[in-house]
C-alpha cells in the first residue's frame, strides 16, 4: 500500500505499473535550476527591490527585501528631521526628534512640542519607519530635479534609439542585398565573395580598434553617431543568416517575375524581401540587441561629447561621476534594462531560435 | 569639410537628383505609388546597373555596399594595423606619422624575462601582464563556461516542466548590456552588499546553533545514517551504481572533509578541496563505468566512517566574526578575478547554451530508445551517445567561447577597472589605455599590440581545431 502511494506521488509518467519513477536524477536537476534561479534572477530582482528604495536605506545597505525608510517630518522653525520613537520605561511611546548630537543621554524633543527637550537614554530610541516607494530615484534623473541636470537622460535616449534603428535598418538592407545577390545569381567570384564574408568572421573587432579609429577618424565620422552606425552596418553573421534562408525560395517565382519584365530590384525587394520576413525579423532582433548593448566601440568614438552620449555611455559616466549615489544608478540601470528585458519577453522564442540556428551571437 | 561629408554630398546628388530623373523619364508613377517610387530611388544604382551590363552586373551592384563597408572598416582596417604598428608618434593623420620600423615591437619586448613582466620597459609591461592575465583568464574560462553550458542545457533538455522557462531564464543575462551587468553586480558585491550580509548571517546563525549542546552529536549522527542511506542507494542496483545517487555521496563526502579536517593533523589547511577533489574522482570513476566503482564507493564509505569517528567534539563550528570581504577590491585574495570568471560565465552562458541545446535536439531519439531497449544505464547513453555526437557542437563553442573570452574588456573595465593594481589587467585594456586615454596617445603601440594579439588569438584557434580535429577522428 505504502509503496503504491509513492509510486503514485512520484512517478511522472506511464501508469501504475510502467511508472516512470522521480528519480535522484530530476531531484538533481531541478536542484540545478533551483541554483540558476538564485543566481541568475535573483540579482536582478535584487537590483530592482533596492532602487525603489529610498536614498537613507540605499545608502545604509539596508538588506530587508521591502522598502522601508525612516519618516522625516517637517518641524516648524527647524526643519526636516528624521523621526525617532521614544519607548519609555512604563510602555508609552511619543514621537520624537533629536534636538542634539546622539550621545549616551540624548537630547529629544516630541514632534508635537518642538520647545520641550528633554533627555532619554540612547538605547530607549528606535527609528520610526514606514514602507515607501521612492519614485524620486527615478523622476530626479528623468526629469533633471534636485541637482541631477548631468544626466540627460532625453538625450541618451535618442541617441540609443537613433544609432539602434538606423544601424539595423541599414543592416537589414545591406545584408539582404548581399544574401541575394550570392543565393541567387550564378556570376563569376561568387565563391570569392562567399569567402571574403566568411573571414570576416574571423577578424575579431578588438584587434582592428586602433585602425579601424584612423579609418573613421579620416572619414570625418569619428564623434559623430554615424561613426558607431556605418563599421558594424555590415554582419558577416547577417548575410549568412539571410542567405541560407533566401536558398529556400523557390527560383520559379523569380523567373515568373521575370516573365512579367520586373526588374531584378523590383524582383528583390516585392518577391525576395517579403518571403524572408522570418530570417529579416531574427536579423533585425539581433541587431537590436547588438547595438543598444554596444560598449568599447561608442566608448572610442563618442565619449569626448557629452551630446552624443548612448544610455550605456552615460549609464557609466553616471556611476562614475556621483560614485556614492547609488540609488539613482540602480533606478537608471533598471530604466536601461526595462526596454531590452520587454523585447525579450515578447520575442524570446525569435532569438532563442534565431541563435540556435545561426549558432553566432 | 571631411572626406566622409564631400563624398556623402557628391552621392547624395547624383543618388537622389540623378536617380529621380531617370527614374520618372523611364516609368510611369501614379500618386499612389510615391512608397514604389521611393523604394526604386533607393535601388537605383541596382536598377542602372541592370540597365548598362543587363542581369549579370546586378549581383555585383547588390554586393557593392555590404562589401564597401567591409572592405573600408574591416579590411583596411587589417591592413592598416600593421603600417600603423610601424609607425610612431601621436599625429591622428597617417602622412604625418614617422616610420619607425620595429621600434614599437621592440619596446614590447625589450624584457629580461618576458615571463616575468616586472623586468620589461613600460610599455612592455603593460602589454605582457595584460597578456598573461587574459591567457590565464582563458585557461579558466573556456573550460568552465563550456562545462557550465554543457551541464545546463542537459538538464534543460530533460523532460521538465516549464523548459520553455527554464531556457529563457538562462538565456536573459545574454541580452543584458556590460553595463547593466556590471552595476548589478557591483551592487551586490559591495563590502556590504548583500552577499556578505547574507554569508554574515548565515555565518552566525551557524554559530548560534552550533554552540547548542549536544548539536555535535545529533549532526555527526545524522550525518552517519544520511551517508549509509545514500551510499546504499548508490549501490543498490545488481550490475553498476546509480550515478545521481553517487554524486550525492560525493557532496556529502566533500562537506565531512571540510568538517572533520583530516589534513590539519599534518597541519595543512583546504581539507574540503581534497574532498571535492575526491568526490569527482568518484563520481568519474562511477560514470566511466569501471570494474572498480563498486569498490571505490565502498572504500569511500569507509573513509567516511573513518572521518565521522575522527571528528572531536569541540568547538568545530565556531566560525568567529566574519569580516566583510570587498569582493571585487581586496587585493592577493584573487576574489576579484573569481568574480570575473564568474560574471562573464553568468552574462555568456546562456548563448552557448542555446547552441548546444539546438545540438542535443539534432540527435535523433531512436538511439536513446535503442539504448533503453538494451537497458544502458544514463551514464553510458551520455558517454557512448550524447558526447560523441555533441562533439562538433561542442567544438564550435569552444572556438566561439576561446575567442570571445580572448576579447573580455567591458566586463572588467566595468566591474574592476583592471584593479585591484594590475590583477585583472586584460590585453584589450591595454591596447584601449596606450591608445585612447593615457596622456600620450601612442597609437602605433596600441596597433603592434593588436597584432601581436591577433598572432596569439590565431595560434590558439589553430591549435583548438587541429586537437578537437583529432578527437573526433578517433
Amino acid at each position: 500500500m505504502l509503496n503504491r502511494l509513492s509510486t503514485f506521488l512520484t512517478r511522472t509518467a506511464g501508469n501504475k505499473d510502467t511508472a516512470e519513477r522521480f528519480g535522484m536524477a530530476d531531484v538533481l536537476a531541478y536542484g540545478y535550476l533551483l541554483l540558476g534561479v538564485l543566481i541568475v534572477l535573483v540579482p536582478v530582482l535584487w537590483t530592482f527591490f533596492s532602487s525603489i528604495k529610498p536614498e537613507r536605506a540605499v545608502d545604509s545597505f539596508d538588506t530587508r527585501l521591502l522598502p522601508i525608510a525612516q519618516v522625516q517630518t517637517e518641524i516648524e522653525g527647524i526643519g526636516t528631521k528624521p523621526e525617532w520613537i521614544h519607548e519609555a520605561g512604563d510602555g508609552g511611546e511619543t514621537k520624537v526628534f533629536k534636538a542634539g548630537p546622539t550621545r549616551k543621554e540624548t537630547d529629544v524633543a516630541p514632534i508635537d512640542e518642538p520647545g520641550d527637550v528633554f533627555k532619554v537614554p540612547r538605547t530607549q530610541l528606535r527609528p520610526s519607519e514606514e514602507i515607501r516607494v521612492a519614485t524620486e530615484n527615478y523622476l530626479d534623473p528623468l526629469l533633471k530635479r534636485h541637482g541631477q541636470e548631468n544626466f540627460t537622460f532625453g538625450i541618451y535616449l535618442f541617441n540609443s534609439i537613433f544609432v539602434t534603428v538606423m544601424a539595423t535598418l541599414v543592416t537589414l538592407i545591406i545584408n539582404a542585398m548581399a544574401a541575394f545577390a550570392l543565393s541567387k545569381y550564378r556570376f563569376r567570384g561568387r565563391l570569392t565573395f562567399t569567402i571574403l564574408i566568411v573571414a570576416t568572421l574571423l577578424i575579431p573587432s578588438s584587434i582592428i580598434l586602433v585602425s579601424l579609429f584612423f579609418v573613421v577618424w579620416s572619414f570625418g565620422i569619428f564623434g559623430s553617431l554615424w561613426g558607431v552606425i556605418i563599421p558594424a552596418a555590415a554582419t558577416p553573421t547577417g548575410v549568412f543568416l539571410l542567405r541560407q534562408y533566401m536558398l529556400t525560395i523557390p527560383d520559379e517565382l523569380l523567373e515568373a517575375a521575370r516573365m512579367d519584365a520586373a526588374s531584378e530590384w523590383r524582383i528583390f525587394w516585392r518577391i525576395v524581401l517579403p518571403l524572408s520576413l522570418p530570417a529579416l525579423s531574427v536579423l533585425a532582433i539581433l541587431s537590436v540587441i547588438w547595438r543598444w548593448n554596444d560598449f568599447l566601440w561608442p566608448l572610442i568614438v563618442l565619449i569626448s561629447d557629452p551630446e552624443k552620449h548612448t544610455i550605456q555611455l552615460g549609464l557609466t559616466q553616471y556611476a562614475g561621476e556621483f560614485d556614492t549615489d547609488f540609488h539613482y544608478i540602480l533606478a537608471m540601470t533598471v530604466v536601461s534594462l526595462i526596454p531590452i528585458t520587454l523585447v525579450f519577453v515578447w520575442l524570446q522564442r525569435f532569438i532563442t531560435t534565431g541563435i540556435a540556428t545561426t549558432g553566432l551571437k | 569639410m571631411s572626406l566622409a561629408a564631400i563624398l556623402m554630398t557628391v552621392l547624395g546628388v547624383l543618388w537622389i537628383g540623378g536617380g529621380s530623373v531617370w527614374l520618372l523619364t523611364r516609368r510611369r508613377y501614379k500618386l499612389v505609388q510615391v512608397p514604389s517610387f521611393l523604394m526604386d530611388l533607393v535601388g537605383f544604382p541596382v536598377e542602372y546597373a541592370q540597365s548598362i551590363w543587363g542581369r549579370g552586373g546586378v549581383p555585383y551592384a547588390l554586393l557593392l555596399p555590404n562589401m564597401l563597408i567591409f572592405g573600408l572598416f574591416t579590411f583596411v582596417p587589417m591592413i592598416l594595423n600593421f603600417y600603423v604598428s610601424f609607425t610612431g608618434g601621436t599625429s591622428i593623420l597617417l602622412f604625418n606619422r614617422p616610420w619607425v620600423g620595429f621600434q614599437q615591437y621592440a619596446d614590447i619586448f625589450s624584457c629580461e624575462t618576458i615571463f616575468e613582466p616586472r623586468t620589461c620597459s613600460n610599455a612592455g609591461f603593460s602589454f605582457w601582464k595584460g597578456m598573461f592575465n587574459t591567457l590565464w583568464f582563458v585557461v579558466i574560462q573556456v573550460p568552465v563556461l563550456c562545462v557550465v553550458a554543457l551541464v545546463t542545457a542537459l538538464v534543460v533538455n530533460k523532460n521538465i516542466r516549464g523548459r520553455g522557462f527554464w531556457r529563457a531564464m538562462f538565456f536573459y543575462p545574454v541580452m543584458l548590456s556590460p553595463v547593466v551587468i556590471a552595476n548589478i553586480w557591483n551592487w551586490v558585491l559591495h563590502r556590504k552588499g548583500v552577499l556578505n550580509e547574507m554569508i554574515g548571517g548565515t555565518r552566525d546563525q551557524l554559530s548560534a546553533m552550533a554552540g547548542m549542546t549536544g548539536f555535535d552529536i545529533v549532526v555527526t549522527v545524522l550525518l552517519a545514517v544520511v551517508l549509509m542511506v545514500v551510499s546504499e542507494r548508490a549501490l543498490r542496483s545488481s550490475d553498476t551504481p546509480s550515478l545521481a545517487w553517487t554524486a550525492v555521496f560525493g557532496a556529502l563526502l566533500a562537506l565531512l572533509f571540510g568538517w572533520a579536517n583530516p589534513l590539519s593533523l599534518i597541519g595543512l589547511g583546504g581539507s574540503i578541496w581534497l574532498g571535492g577533489a575526491l568526490a569527482l574522482g568518484l563520481v568519474l570513476i562511477v560514470s566511466s563505468e569501471s570494474r572498480h566503482a563498486r569498490i571505490a564507493i565502498i572504500v569511500a564509505g569507509i573513509l567516511s566512517a573513518a572521518l565521522l569517528i575522527s571528528i572531536q567534539f569541540d568547538s568545530v563550528f565556531d566560525f568567529g566574526r566574519y569580516r566583510p570581504i570587498n569582493w571585487l577590491v581586496q587585493p592577493n585574495t584573487g576574489w576579484p578575478f573569481f568574480w570575473l570568471v564568474f560574471v562573464f560565465t553568468w552574462s555568456h552562458m546562456g548563448f552557448y547554451m542555446l547552441i548546444l541545446l539546438a545540438g542535443l535536439q539534432a540527435i535523433p531519439s531512436d538511439l536513446y530508445e535503442a539504448a533503453r531497449m538494451d537497458a544502458t544505464r544514463p551514464a553510458r547513453a551520455f558517454w557512448r551517445i550524447t558526447l560523441p555526437l555533441i562533439m562538433p557542437t561542442l567544438t564550435v563553442v569552444l572556438v566561439l567561447a576561446l575567442i570571445r573570452s580572448f576579447q573580455i574588456f567591458d566586463e572588467v573595465y566595468l566591474l574592476t577597472g583592471g584593479g585591484p593594481g594590475r590583477e585583472t589587467f586584460m590585453i584589450v585594456q591595454n591596447i584601449y589605455e596606450v591608445a585612447f586615454t593615457n596622456q600620450s596617445k601612442d597609437y602605433g603601440e596600441g596597433a603592434a599590440g593588436s597584432v601581436l594579439m591577433a598572432v596569439v588569438i590565431a595560434i590558439f584557434t589553430f591549435f583548438q581545431l587541429w586537437i578537437t580535429r583529432r578527437q573526433s577522428e578517433l
